[in-house]
């Protein structure tokens, strides 16, 4: 029996490697799947490829047939590239190694931001398209369910995933430590650029639904609102939008401050101090720091923001120790479960458990009927004994033989014969 | 006799004490269910255990130190599942720690049935003091929850994170909170007042008691939260300060007027 990955990511690997020795679409991985299978020696295998990581999980019944070299060499003709450009930058880890590394992976403990939580999704991707192939059977189905749980325990059981470490992300969080349902706020925009807009895409992804744009230039404020189906607000009515809505978000080039904490204090007293959130990420600032100071006005620059990512960040490695403890364990009982596929320790289970009942019976038949004489109980014994063994043999014949489907016949030999799983 | 009732419930209390801290220490929340369940449960025996005893005595279970710490419990308690069924989370996880301490403080008390004067049994009366013990129940929540929202504007002002902060709710739940509680506390104890002086004047004449002076005074400054509140200034932090100021009030009325004057408001 062998398991093995082959791999490389984000760690290992620069760029330029990683993009040529990519599966960049589903059908690529098709392809490559068909094109692997081909060899005789795997008979499972799961190609996963994202951008940061392409990792090939084989697994083969027989012994000692060199699958790192078979998938090396299909890596440098799938790809068209010479085993030694890419060569050094390759891990390989085998049998249980192999198992630990893709239950970390899956639990996003191996991704370049620790606890994202795409990866589980991309490997259950990879998996299915295995899976429609046909290129997994039990052992790799039963990995790559596991590998999906132990995700899952680490996502319930850790804080891995819950604070944010991007600062759009980070932003909605705070908003939502002041307010309670945002599909009843209001956000204004001013001004444009690329961080503000995907703070923006967030929120609105988050419930919110009324949009407010302004610009100095009003015709990009109206582009802009047709792109997040909001209202453009002319420049000059800053200050009674900033009355109305809930949350602000400002990222312009002005150099100097464009809402002044004096502007802030009337506008308090005209929302009657209704809390107002606000959110500066332009450098220079355009939001004096000032207003922060104001009752129910909670302003964050783009460095406030930075430090609660940070600090996140810190947490999350934290949390990231207990989570490789859930994987350790889970591991560790795929281990078991994988021994549990050995012929011999099948074999002898199934006869000591036939060997129980017969004891058992003959014990009942004993005491129900005292009188009988050795001789004849010795017979019985014999008899007995002799049934077991010829049932036995078959099924024991067939378990030693070396089947392609070797595993499942085990697996499906403790179903049988109820012998009890090692793992549950 | 109806208390086995109430060792029931300090029981499942007390598990729910347990079930809540261990998920605090280990910061999981696998025990959520067990908490919920425990505390419905010693709710619903707790609940037993009041009416058995307002039948069995045929006054309301409010009168000795004992009853009057049970009924306050009961109150919190009562308040926390209603408070449950509109935000979730964990109001229960942390009321249930304190809803066992307060019914283990009620355990120590003698638990006879007190004698009130005759003149004094009266639906009235039981209508008073009930009404004034959940009332203050109420303003006791608003206080934990005023406190709250201070301390988690603050975090959210000064950008330093980190501890209760995590698992608090939002500013907006918290002052929501806090609106409802005095919006239903203030009128439940202004009509336990009115009862009360009425009924006062009714059986004993005209009489300054130091308890009412004081609940007055109390009552008061309840209503200017209860204004602010009604009027709908946003100004959230006054409210939570008067809040807290106000609870001190009571918190006085009930322990330094039973200790330091000779009111007839005394517990038995």
């Amino acid at each position: 029996m062998s398991l093995i990955v082959v791999g490389l990511n984000h760690k290992t690997a620069p760029v330029e490697i990683r993009e040529r020795l990519a599966f960049n679409s589903k059908e690529r991985i098709r392809e490559a799947l068909k094109y692997l299978t081909q060899n005789e020696e795997i008979s499972e295998t799961v190609i996963f490829s994202t951008c940061n990581r392409v990792e090939i999980y084989a697994y083969d019944n027989d012994n000692n047939k060199p699958l790192e070299e078979i998938i090396k060499n299909f890596l440098s003709d799938f790809h068209q590239i010479e085993r030694k450009t890419f060569e050094k930058y390759l891990y390989i880890y085998e049998e249980k190694e192999a198992v630990e590394h893709l239950f970390k992976v899956t639990s996003s403990l191996d991704s370049m931001i620790v606890g994202e939580p795409q990866i589980t999704g991309q490997v259950k991707e990879s998996y299915e398209i295995a899976l429609a192939e046909k290129t997994t059977s039990l052992i790799l189905n039963h990995l790559m369910k596991r590998a999906l749980f132990t995700a899952k325990r680490v996502r319930n059981e850790t804080r891995i995933a819950e604070n944010p470490v991007s600062v759009s992300y980070a932003a909605i969080g705070l908003i939502k430590k002041v307010f309670h349902d945002l599909s009843k706020k209001s956000i204004l925009l001013v001004g444009a650029g690329e961080m503000a807009e995907l703070a923006m895409r967030h929120l609105i992804g988050g419930g919110i639904k009324n949009v407010y744009l302004t610009n100095r230039t009003y015709e990009r404020a109206v582009e802009l609102a047709e792109k997040f189906s909001g209202y453009a607000v002319n420049f000059e009515n800053l200050k009674e939008v900033l009355s109305k809505v809930d949350i602000v978000i400002c990222s312009t080039g002005a150099p100097s401050y464009i809402i002044t904490d004096k502007m802030m204090k009337e506008v308090m007293q005209e929302r009657k101090h209704k809390p107002i959130f606000l959110i500066d990420i332009s450098v220079p600032r355009n939001i004096d720091p000032l207003c922060n100071e104001i009752d129910n006005i909670y302003l964050y620059n783009i460095d406030d923001l930075q430090n609660v990512v940070d600090s996140n960040i810190l947490e999350r490695q934290k949390e990231a120790n207990k989570a490789l403890d859930i994987v350790k364990e889970e591991s560790e009982k795929f281990s078991l479960w994988l021994n549990s596929l050995q012929s011999v320790p099948v074999i002898i289970s199934i006869r000591n458990k036939a060997e129980q009942i017969r004891q058992e019976e003959i014990e009942k038949f004993r005491s129900k009927f005292k009188d009988l004489p050795p001789d004849i109980l010795n017979s019985i014994d014999y008899l007995t004994q002799s049934i077991i063994n010829k049932i036995m043999h078959s099924p024991t014949v067939a378990l030693k033989n070396n089947f392609d489907d070797k595993e499942t016949l085990i697996f499906a030999a403790r179903r049988l014969f109820g012998i009890e799983n090692d793992e549950e | 006799m109806g208390t086995i009732f109430f060792e029931l419930a300090l029981t499942l209390y007390f598990a729910g004490f347990l079930l809540s801290m261990a998920g605090i220490f280990r910061k999981k929340d696998d025990f959520d269910k067990s908490v919920l369940v425990v505390s419905f449960s010693g709710f619903a025996l707790h609940t037993l255990y009041l009416i058995i005893r307002y039948i069995k005595s045929s006054q309301a279970p409010v009168f000795s130190m004992h009853e009057a710490t049970s009924f306050f419990t009961w109150s919190i308690m009562i308040t926390s599942i209603w408070l449950w069924f509109s935000y979730k989370g964990k109001i229960l996880n942390f009321s249930v720690i304190i809803i066992f301490l307060f019914m283990f403080i009620s355990a120590f008390f003698s638990r006879n049935i007190p004698l009130i004067k005759p003149e004094l049994k009266s639906i009235w009366i039981d209508m008073h003091a009930l009404m004034a013990v959940f009332g203050i129940a109420l303003f006791s929540l608003a206080f934990v929850f005023s406190i709250l929202y201070l301390i988690h504007e603050k975090a959210i002002k000064n950008k330093k994170f980190g501890g209760i902060g995590n698992i608090l709710p939002s500013l907006e739940v918290l002052d929501k909170i806090n609106y409802r509680l005095i919006f239903w506390g203030f009128p439940i104890y202004t009509i336990a007042l009115l009862v009360g002086l009425v009924k006062y004047l009714n059986i004993l004449g005209f009489l300054f008691d130091p308890k009412e002076i004081w609940s007055f005074l109390t009552w008061v400054v309840y209503l200017s939260i209860f204004y602010l509140r009604i009027k709908g200034d946003w100004r959230k932090k006054k409210a939570a300060y008067l809040t807290i100021f106000a609870f001190l009030l009571v918190i006085f009325g009930f322990f330094g007027i039973n200790l330091l004057t000779e009111s007839f408001h005394k517990p038995l």
